[in-house]
């Protein structure tokens, strides 16, 4: 009885669109905690207070400086590309908005039926998230190209090399997580590690697909496009106001969503023992609140490394990624392709 | 009727995709800065993955925006980058 009238309100085409935009809402104010966490998070690991004025624990101190950046003035460089400068900021949020669309943010059990909590649920949502988020690179380039500064150019070379080279291991990882599974859908991959964790089947694959993602998203070992210290800071140098704080932000909701696609690939998704889901009560939450607590102790792990390993030079970041991550992901491939044909997994 | 309109909005997606993606490909040839030449072509490729995924082949659209768009677009930009050029607007002399 309970159970039709759940799915009824759950494929109307309004509440989809009403669970869209709170889906919108959730990244957005995820990456504002995120921000705050991070702040605190690097404050304490370096003896130091953080934002402690604004709200219980600073915690509204982005909001803060949100509004401190909505009303500076909207500055452009007079020998900037002032085109590109404007649609810089659009292409760079446009990508991490089309990831989201594919990525999913837990799944409802009703009576032991799941329902996963995503955008668009598609065949190929997989390859579609990698090809989407590979587009931030055009965008960020557009930050840097137009601003026409010297550093703002250095960081975009650095970046474009950096890129180049961790999109092909990143790609091979998921190319050998996906033939485990046999399907490309990031919902059939995540329901198909129910018993045992991609993790535990693939650890060399993990370990290459942490490191590659965190080069992806410009995060700290690999944050050569921005490099405070050389560059003053990088690709978004010439920046001001929302422009820098859309650029700002674009990186922590890809942080979200990578570590989203960590856990999702291979750390076990939502799935719980189906004796916590068949519980009506515990079906409709539990399974994305564990979800959301594995994705959150990663993003723990991703800022702790941030103060644990110092910035690489752009050239033993190339050489990481084309002598070591390839070859390795090579042997992963192998090894998932053994695993999938040969034992039937 | 239904599906009249459906033709008839279809046609409209259409014609307005295609506009997009001859504009950008014109652009791409006949612009005198080489980055916003590589920059329209990136676009009119993105757009070539539209017409896909609306002619029903979802697969090459998006493979499209993965190897046209992340791979050959981003070295595309990767080599000018490697020529010499003043940047930004001309005559500057940075």
């Amino acid at each position: 009885m309970m159970s039709s009238e759940v799915i009824d309100i759950l494929f109307n085409p309004w509440v989809r669109t009403l669970i869209g935009l709170c889906l919108i809402g959730v990244v957005f104010g995820g990456a504002m905690v995120v921000v705050w966490f991070e702040r605190k998070l690097s404050g304490d690991i370096q003896f130091r207070l953080g934002p402690k004025y604004v709200g219980p624990f600073g915690m509204f101190q982005l909001v803060a400086d949100a509004i401190k950046l909505m009303t500076k003035e909207d500055l452009i460089p007079s020998k900037a590309d002032r085109l590109l400068f404007v649609s810089a900021p659009i292409v760079l949020m446009g990508s991490v908005f089309l990831m989201l669309v594919a990525i999913p943010f837990g799944a409802v059990f009703v009576n032991g039926v799941e329902y996963p909590i995503v955008g668009t649920e598609m065949d190929i949502s997989i390859l579609y998230i990698e090809a989407v988020s590979s587009i931030s690179i055009i965008g960020a380039f557009m930050y840097a190209y137009s601003s026409n500064n010297k550093y703002s150019l250095l960081g975009a070379f650095r970046n474009f090399a950096r890129m180049i080279g961790y999109e092909v291991p990143l790609g091979i990882t998921i190319v050998s997580v996906a033939i485990m599974v046999g399907s490309l859908n990031i919902v059939e991959i995540a329901q198909a590690q129910s018993p045992i964790w991609f993790i535990f089947l693939q650890p060399l694959g993990f370990i290459v697909f942490f490191i590659a993602l965190m080069a992806d998203m410009g995060r700290l070992p690999f944050d050569q496009n921005e490099s405070e210290e050389e560059l003053v800071a990088g690709w978004i140098t010439e920046y001001t106001g929302m422009r820098f704080g859309l650029g700002f932000f674009a990186e922590y909701i890809h942080l979200i969503l990578g570590s989203m696609l960590v856990v999702l690939l291979f750390l076990g998704g939502w799935n719980l023992p189906s004796f916590l889901t068949n519980v009506t009560i515990l079906g409709i939450f539990l399974p994305t609140l564990f979800y959301l607590l594995k994705v959150a102790l990663v993003i723990l792990t991703i800022i702790m490394l941030r103060w644990a390993v110092p910035r690489f030079r752009i050239d033993q970041v190339v050489d990481l990624s084309w002598k070591r991550l390839l070859p390795l992901s090579l042997l992963n491939l192998g090894w998932a392709i053994m695993l999938g044909i040969y034992l039937g997994m | 009727m239904v599906s009249e309109m459906v033709g008839i909005i279809e046609g409209i997606i259409f014609l307005i995709v295609a506009l997009v993606l001859i504009s950008f490909a014109i652009l791409s040839v006949v612009t005198r800065d080489i980055v916003r030449a590589a920059l329209a072509l990136i676009i009119s490729m993105f757009t070539v993955a539209a017409v896909y995924i609306m002619l029903n082949a979802q697969f090459l659209g998006v493979v499209q925006i993965l190897v046209y768009v992340g791979a050959i677009g981003v070295l595309i930009l990767f080599a000018v980058m490697l020529t010499k050029k003043t940047m930004g607007r001309e005559n500057n002399d940075q």
